[in-house]
């Protein structure tokens, strides 16, 4: 870490000797410049001992066969390049370490002979390796699991990834917990999904039991879900599920609160998929036709080339006013500024001029 | 050769108890460890038990004192540097006993064998039996991160022939292997060149005033210089090279096209055939020492901890790196480190057999090149040039003017400068500096060749690195 450190130091100083040295030097003399250094890897130091020489040149090996799709070689050289975990300067820093897991992860995907067995293992060490990393990693284990199909396993980590702490709690910390807490509310909701499909095809006598685990599923989903949907972001995935959910238990108060909520809500990011939502779950429930004019006003304010400006305009033609049929008008032409509407709007045009 | 010979403890003249006390505990008769091999009973007989208290430093700083006459010529610092025993010593002081007993391994074979894993270095105390519990801070010694250079594995043990107060070492003659009569042989073999530049090579010694046998002993009383045999002999063939082809990047060419022109150049040597054919062999060589590099293991099974706490994080970092190790190596099917190869004193392998580096230009002729000058055999080639032979008087500061001089050399120069500091694994200015000695005590440039007062000039033009070529008619060079 002393050799890094210093490495990083000279560079810097060298970095800003250019920038005395360069033509327009009369603007960068006195300041520092603020472009992030990228971090020289290969680059021979002086205190170079031949250990730290070999893991120099093995990093250059793997990445050599790495950008070369030399994906047997790569990972001859992976098996060389862990004992620089060993060393105690080395360790701590965390670029060699987070170097690792990418540089694995991007190998094990491409080797032919990768198992899950792999993965897991990968992932698991690296997991243990550092404090710093813990939760990335988690994330991306569990990412992996769910692309795999192995739900019950993502939703594991990521429980545990929960409730792990330590020392205090950086924002970065806090902000990778409310999204390991999204997604494992997520992976309640796959596997209740599943077991709703399993119950529906089969009506048998389990079913109450699995009622109940469905229950006991949703439960901790609902919970988990209104918690983060509290926090401004964008959620759609995790919005789409909450409110499935709750329409199969005929919540439907507490779904058009939420989405309410999440369409209108000034904290949050403006989002049209949110009234595009909102708008579904309306018409789905037979809403009057001026709530679901007044929804579709807000999008199209943000998006003003959107599918559903057709429904729109078909709803204010039918509500046969004068001035939405002018309105309907501003719309359709509006459309047509975009590109992609021309050719089918001549048409409607054409229909709305009778 | 193939093995290395066991030390013969009766033609050692040391004594084991005097001397050695001076550094540390040693016990003379330490049994040397369980199933080693051969070469590592010759090490282990050299290497000292870990000192178990940290008295001893202090006791061997005391014992310091009675012999202070040859210890006012040494710095303090490098004083209290000598008084802990270290790996590089235990090399240092095996290459003495090598030298000692005029075997044929040179420091640079020397070296090869312990970057090979043939002689244990890099976790040596591994070797040791069980009993012998390595802690505290002097263990760290044998925790090894680096393999020394030659030019510091050979100033240690130049230090070390003035520490030990040795007598004169058994002499160096023309029969012996370490002498570059012999040794060049070896080089020209392990180069691939013809076994008829021998002759030359020893004639040029002659000239140059080195095959003295003085030269080459080391007598601590008189100077109690080292000698680099290898790198000499190495300078010596190179010298030759230019003598006989030029090696301006003209000459040696034209010789070569003489060559391939006439009619019988079946069983001339021809230089260029010979280039093409090292080049291939030397970038091949050169690729596989780098991935060595790259695969080499330096970490150990049995980690040395300074305290208790530190032992569980050793061992946990230890088991995710062996984790993720054996998941890469299943993978790949492929065991992590180098594969062991058996230990030889070539580089290359020239002949016909499978897995060789080429075919053998040994048995050619070099008659092309040679033509009869008032009776004897001469080179055709009669002009010599060299750079500025004056030697740098900061020399101790700046240890080589080489990088400055480089990019005015010829190519053919430098290239035959890289093949020999490959197969002696050091770098080419080391080399060079030995090219440069070589042609001084050819050329008597020691002597003042120029008169005093325009010395200082000439400081100045050689370390702005204008080499000054000088040509020279070297006709009549018998």
């Amino acid at each position: 870490m002393d050799d890094l450190e210093e490495h990083l130091g000279l560079h810097k100083h060298l970095v800003d000797d250019d920038g005395d040295s360069s033509d327009n030097s009369s603007t960068l003399r006195g300041k520092k410049l603020r472009l992030p250094l990228v971090q020289p890897m290969f680059v021979e130091t002086k205190k170079e001992t031949g250990f730290t020489q070999s893991c120099r040149m093995c990093l250059e090996q793997i990445r050599e066969a790495m950008l070369h799709h030399r994906w047997q070689e790569a990972a001859e050289y992976m098996a060389c390049y862990p004992q620089i975990l060993e060393d105690k300067a080395c360790y701590t820093t965390k670029q060699y370490k987070e170097l690792i897991w990418r540089a694995s992860t991007e190998i094990l995907h491409h080797h032919p002979k990768s198992t899950i067995e792999d993965y897991n293992i990968i992932y698991e060490r690296l997991k243990h390796s550092g404090f710093k990393l813990y939760l990335k990693v988690s994330l991306e284990h569990s990412f992996h699991l769910m692309l795999q199909g192995k739900f019950e396993d993502a939703k594991q980590h990521l429980a545990a990834a929960e409730s792990w702490r330590y020392g205090k709690e950086s924002s970065a910390q806090i902000q990778r917990t409310k999204l390991i807490q999204a997604y494992r509310s997520l992976l309640d909701f796959i596997i209740w999904s599943e077991k709703k499909v399993v119950l529906s095809n089969n009506n048998t006598v389990d079913a109450l039991s699995e009622n109940q685990s469905m229950h006991n599923y949703f439960r901790q989903a609902s919970v988990n879900l209104k918690g983060i949907l509290s926090n401004p972001g964008v959620w759609d995935p995790f919005i789409l599920s909450y409110v499935e959910m709750l329409e199969f238990y005929e919540d439907y108060e507490e779904a058009l609160k939420v989405l309410n909520d999440y369409a209108f809500d000034n904290s949050f990011p403006p989002n049209p998929n949110a009234h595009v939502y909102l708008y579904k779950y309306l018409q789905r429930h037979g809403a009057p036709q001026k709530k679901l004019i007044h929804v579709l006003k807000n999008l199209q304010l943000l998006v003003p080339s959107h599918e559903l400006m057709l429904e729109y305009t078909s709803l204010l033609l039918q509500s046969e006013k004068q001035k939405n049929t002018q309105k309907a008008l501003g719309i359709v032409l509006e459309m047509l500024d975009f590109a992609c509407w021309r050719n089918n709007l001549d048409r409607r045009l054409g229909e709305h001029h009778q | 050769m193939e093995t290395l010979p066991a030390e013969d403890p009766a033609s050692v003249h040391l004594q084991p108890g005097d001397q050695l006390k001076v550094y540390s505990r040693w016990d003379s008769d330490s049994d040397s460890a369980p199933g080693s091999s051969v070469m590592s009973a010759s090490a282990t007989d050299r290497e000292s038990n870990p000192p178990s208290s940290a008295g001893s430093n202090t006791e061997s700083g005391s014992e310091w004192s009675s012999s202070t006459n040859d210890l006012r010529r040494l710095t303090s610092r490098r004083r209290r540097s000598q008084s802990r025993m270290t790996m590089v010593k235990t090399l240092a002081l095996i290459h003495l006993a090598l030298v000692w007993s005029r075997e044929a391994l040179t420091l640079s074979d020397l070296l090869r064998l312990v970057k090979e894993g043939h002689i244990p270095y890099v976790n040596a105390y591994e070797e040791l039996p069980e009993e012998m519990k390595l802690f505290g801070k002097d263990a760290l010694l044998f925790s090894v991160l680096s393999i020394p250079s030659h030019n510091t594995l050979h100033r240690e043990a130049q230090a070390l022939v003035q520490f030990l107060q040795l007598p004169a070492f058994p002499p160096i003659s023309r029969q012996t292997l370490l002498h570059p009569a012999l040794l060049s042989l070896r080089f020209l073999t392990d180069a691939n060149l013809p076994d008829e530049l021998h002759r030359w090579v020893c004639r040029l010694m002659d000239r140059a005033g080195m095959a003295d046998p003085r030269g080459f002993t080391i007598n601590p009383q008189s100077h109690g210089i080292l000698p680099r045999y290898e790198v000499q002999t190495a300078a010596l063939i190179i010298v030759t090279m230019k003598l006989i082809f030029g090696l301006d990047d003209h000459t040696e060419w034209e010789l070569s096209n003489q060559v391939s022109s006439q009619d019988d150049s079946d069983d001339q040597f021809n230089l260029r055939r010979w280039y093409r054919l090292m080049q291939a062999a030397l970038i091949r060589a050169q690729k596989k020492a780098d991935q060595d590099v790259a695969r080499k293991q330096w970490r150990t099974k049995k980690p040395i901890f300074l305290s208790k706490g530190e032992k569980n994080l050793i061992m946990k970092r230890k088991r995710n790196a062996e984790q993720v190790q054996m998941c890469f190596e299943k993978l790949s099917s492929c065991p992590a480190g180098v594969q062991d190869i058996s230990p030889s004193s070539f580089r290359f392998c020239w002949g016909d057999k499978d897995g060789s580096d080429g075919p053998s230009l040994h048995h050619m002729k070099v008659d092309r090149v040679l033509t009869q000058k008032l009776g004897t055999l001469t080179p055709q080639n009669s002009l010599y040039w060299h750079p500025a032979l004056k030697s740098c008087s900061t020399l101790r500061k700046c240890r080589s003017h080489y990088s400055e001089v480089e990019a005015t050399l010829p190519r053919s120069f430098v290239w035959l400068l890289q093949l020999f500091s490959f197969i002696l694994d050091v770098k080419p200015y080391y080399l060079y500096e030995e090219v440069l000695e070589v042609e001084r005590k050819v050329f008597g440039a020691k002597h003042a060749m120029y008169p005093k007062g325009k010395k200082k000039k000439r400081r100045t033009e050689t370390r702005t690195g204008t080499s000054s070529r000088v040509v020279q008619k070297s006709g009549g060079k018998s």
